[in-house]
């Protein structure tokens, strides 16, 4: 996958092969992304782009191909980050 | 130095309790953003800045959504972390309940209650297991006990001891602690503008036969910020001179 700083924010936070984060890679499809890991993702994604999420796109980011386009509204680009 | 290299986030620092735990902070080596509502938040700042800790001011109202995050937003670009959030920033409505019109409530619940847990929400966010991070909330002993003319205030608080008790539980998984004070009868602007016969029996109530000051508070915010309480969480503490004793 080419967003590779995004793939290695799930791949630290689940504890996952960053190879296993694809667009499709859904939250509680695996037991890794848990809502307690769900947090710490998104601690780290937070913490990488410099970016506060609203609780709202925290809930709504329930794959990855979710969390590029909600990243996508605070003017991230992962495909180029 | 308690507190060296620790960051803090202290809301409603522009006078009062806030202000003096702000300072007491600063006095033990943290780095501070600190809030308010009126200017008078960097002048603190500016005070505080002479303890040789870098200090954040932000202005602003925490009723409004944008702000709480905009606060928590600061420390993460200033400190790139946090280990301290002292949710202090609070309005004091008192008057009979039949005579308190909903907007108050509205505003004591949205300044106690809501500001405090969406800041938390943002701000356990920026906080390292590693680093003993933790949550205190000023409560008070109107929200223990409950007290006469009270009533909005006194929920607003008892929401307050609630969401404490709460997080305390769900948070220490990540080592996140979170604890309460209650202050009694402390003299600031909230108690000062008081009606005189409350102000007269709430202070003969107390004890130890002194209305508290807010140092009291703020050295009972330094010890459970500080590596001393670090088995300390899920605890409401009273700093009320035998008030309620
Ligand atoms: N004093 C007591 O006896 C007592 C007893 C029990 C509990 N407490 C609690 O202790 C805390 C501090 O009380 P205090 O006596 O120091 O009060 P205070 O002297 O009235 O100061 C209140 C502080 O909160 C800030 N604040 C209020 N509303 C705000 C808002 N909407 N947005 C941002 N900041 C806001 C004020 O900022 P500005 O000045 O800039 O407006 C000020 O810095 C409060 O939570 C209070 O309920 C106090």
């Amino acid at each position: 996958m080419s967003q590779t700083k995004l793939a290695r924010c799930f791949a630290e936070a689940l504890g996952i092969q960053e190879q296993a984060v694809t667009d499709e890679l859904a939250y509680q499809t695996i037991k890794e992304w848990d809502s307690v890991r769900h947090m710490a993702l998104v601690a780290i994604i937070e913490q990488t782009f410099n970016v506060m999420l609203d609780t709202n796109d925290i809930i709504a980011m329930s794959s990855v191909g979710k969390a590029k386009a909600i990243l996508a509204k605070y003017g991230i680009d992962c495909d180029a980050a | 130095m308690l507190l060296k290299e620790k960051v803090a986030i202290v809301t409603g620092a522009s006078r009062g309790i806030g202000k003096a735990i702000a300072t007491t902070f600063a006095k033990q080596g943290a780095q501070l953003v600190i809030t308010g509502r009126s200017s008078a938040i960097h002048e603190v700042a500016s005070e505080l800045s002479t303890h040789g800790e870098r200090v954040v001011a932000m202005q602003g109202d925490l009723r409004e959504p944008a702000h709480r995050r905009e606060v928590v937003m600061a420390c993460r670009k200033t400190h790139g972390r946090l280990d301290i959030l002292v949710n202090n920033a609070g309005v004091l409505i008192h008057g009979p309940l039949g005579m308190t019109l909903l907007e108050s409530m509205r505003d004591a619940f949205e300044t106690n209650v809501t500001a405090a847990m969406a800041l938390t929400q943002y701000a356990i966010r920026l906080m390292s297991p590693a680093r003993d991070p933790c949550v205190i909330n000023l409560a008070s002993f109107a929200g223990t006990r409950g007290q006469e003319g009270l009533a909005i205030y006194a929920a607003s608080k008892a929401a307050v001891v609630g969401f404490t008790l709460s997080t305390a539980k769900e948070l220490a998984s990540q080592r996140i602690r979170v604890n309460a004070i209650a202050p009694g009868f402390i003299e600031t602007d909230m108690t000062q503008a008081l009606p005189e016969a409350i102000y007269r029996t709430m202070t003969e109530r107390i004890r130890l036969g002194r209305i508290g000051v807010p140092q009291d508070v703020a050295n009972c915010a330094l010890f459970l910020a500080s590596d001393l309480a670090s088995y300390i969480t899920g605890q409401v503490i009273g700093v009320d001179g035998g008030l309620l004793a």
